[in-house]
């Protein structure tokens, strides 16, 4: 699809043709779910995300500036429904675990530190890491992902995820502090 | 030797931003301390590779697209033509009398003749101009009503077939769609009891007591949940009197008198 091919496809999508949308989700979606994926770490949450946000895209077709660059708007979409995905699981997370302390069932998580060999594995840095990415806040998760997997400057995550920059530079300094807190005994088995 | 940099500005220099990064470069050649936190921040963050995303074949536009084909919502119309919609000439018209009225209104209401004190009330001539003025802001703001909550219904209908159909018991988008609706069902079930629309309040209502048990019911439901949730809209035929009451006000709307509940529907579908 050439860019005046493009330009026409997505001019029809904005009136309503779902047949140029479909072409659309047919050209987007394995971009969409790569990052969907990187923002949630998670293969079925990710493809929630993917037809989340092409629902939602198709919704705000109208509002989309036709000089704008559809792959970056959306981007952004996919960013900010990754986000909400995690919020609504945060939320609900928090809300079973509330529920498990109030029944006073309280317990502390067993300390399994495993040997020098088994820290040694890559399988067992990266489960530590994900295990990290899980504890930060979605926001945190987001811009973190957007800076560090996805090589996205400050002003760059600021203007996706719809945020100052200095939130951006925040939220991203609060994940890095997070991260090497949790992710400290690794590296001083590696050291 | 420069003053010692922060741990943000480290993190910074290590993405390749910030602006001092010629002075941090000759800082850490001098500086252990910084240059222990550095080496401390680099070595966490390069332990973060970037996860392996599983692979997605060819077909997996068209299988997202067969997907979603049937949940694709109404397009919102853009600032613009939301904004031409007020200059369509219908409204301008509509409008234009509408100014007339209040204008007459007011007119009347310093030119004719004040009754004295304590003269009976008979004040009809008085507010006729008024009350026609009022009745068509009454009847504009009962004509958006209509049209607001008839789209709310069809929209909240997606979401209870969705409900009904789902073939797995994963409810998550659902609830994504049956949340926005929520807040919104709360509104127009307000605006429709101050407008009078009993039977409009009242699938309302019926409808906002199913989206919170979709919202407040976990992603992954069980098989037998679901079943309950569907059962309890099949008790209530609330996709019938969903459907039903979206029939009719799109019919009111078309219809010249828009502000009369038609009693019969309306007392069928919320017996």
């Amino acid at each position: 699809m050439d860019a005046t091919e493009a330009a026409a496809v997505l001019a029809r999508a904005r009136q309503g043709d779902s047949d140029a949308f479909r072409a659309l989700v047919e050209k987007h979606s394995r971009s969409v779910f790569r990052l969907a994926f990187r923002m949630t770490g998670n293969e079925q949450d990710a493809e929630d995300v993917v037809q989340e946000s092409f629902l939602r895209a198709y919704r705000q077709l109208g509002r989309f500036e036709s000089r704008a660059n559809f792959g970056t708007w959306l981007y952004r979409i996919v960013a900010n429904c990754s986000v909400d995905l995690m919020r609504s699981k945060q939320a609900r997370h928090d809300q079973v675990r509330g529920d498990s302390l109030d029944a006073g069932a309280m317990e502390l998580p067993a300390v399994n530190v495993p040997g020098p060999e088994r820290m040694a594995e890559s399988a067992e840095i990266e489960r530590r890491v994900q295990d990290a990415l899980q504890e930060l806040s979605p926001l945190e998760r987001a811009a973190f992902t957007l800076r560090h997997y996805e090589g996205r400057s400050i002003d760059e995550i600021s203007s996706t995820l719809g945020l100052g920059t200095s939130a951006a530079k925040h939220s991203v300094f609060r994940a890095v502090k997070k991260l090497r807190l949790a992710l400290a005994p690794l590296r001083s088995q590696e050291s | 030797m420069t003053p010692h940099f922060t741990e943000d500005d480290l993190t910074l220099y290590y993405y390749g931003e910030g602006r001092r990064r010629h002075d941090i470069e000759r800082h850490l050649e001098s500086c252990a301390g910084c240059a222990a936190t550095y080496r401390e921040i680099a070595a966490t963050l390069a332990m973060i590779a970037a996860p392996e995303v599983p692979e997605r074949g060819d077909q997996y536009g068209l299988d997202i697209w067969q997907r979603i084909r049937h949940k694709l919502p109404e397009q919102e119309p853009s600032a613009w033509a939301a904004l031409a919609g007020l200059f369509r000439p219908g409204r301008l018209a509509f409008a234009a009398a509408a100014a007339m009225l209040v204008l007459a209104a007011f007119t009347a209401g310093r030119v004719w003749p004040r009754l004295p004190d304590g003269a009976p009330a008979n004040s009809a001539p008085q507010t006729t101009a008024a009350s026609v003025a009022s009745s068509a802001n009454a009847d504009s703001r009962q004509r958006i009503l209509l049209t607001s909550v008839a789209d709310h219904l069809d929209r909240s209908e997606r979401v209870l077939t969705d409900i009904m159909n789902a073939p797995r018991g994963d409810i998550s988008t659902e609830q994504r769609w049956a949340v926005d609706l929520l807040d919104t069902s709360r509104l127009y079930r307000q605006d429709a009891v101050d407008a009078g629309e009993g039977s409009v309040a009242s699938v309302l209502d019926e409808l906002e007591r199913s989206l919170m048990e979709i919202v407040n019911s976990p992603s992954k439901i069980s098989a037998a949940d679901l079943e309950q949730i569907r059962r309890r809209i099949d008790a209530a035929a609330l996709l019938f009197k969903v459907r039903v009451m979206s029939d009719e006000l799109r019919q009111r709307e078309q219809a010249p008198d828009r502000s009369t509940p038609r009693s019969s529907t309306s007392t069928r579908i919320t017996s």
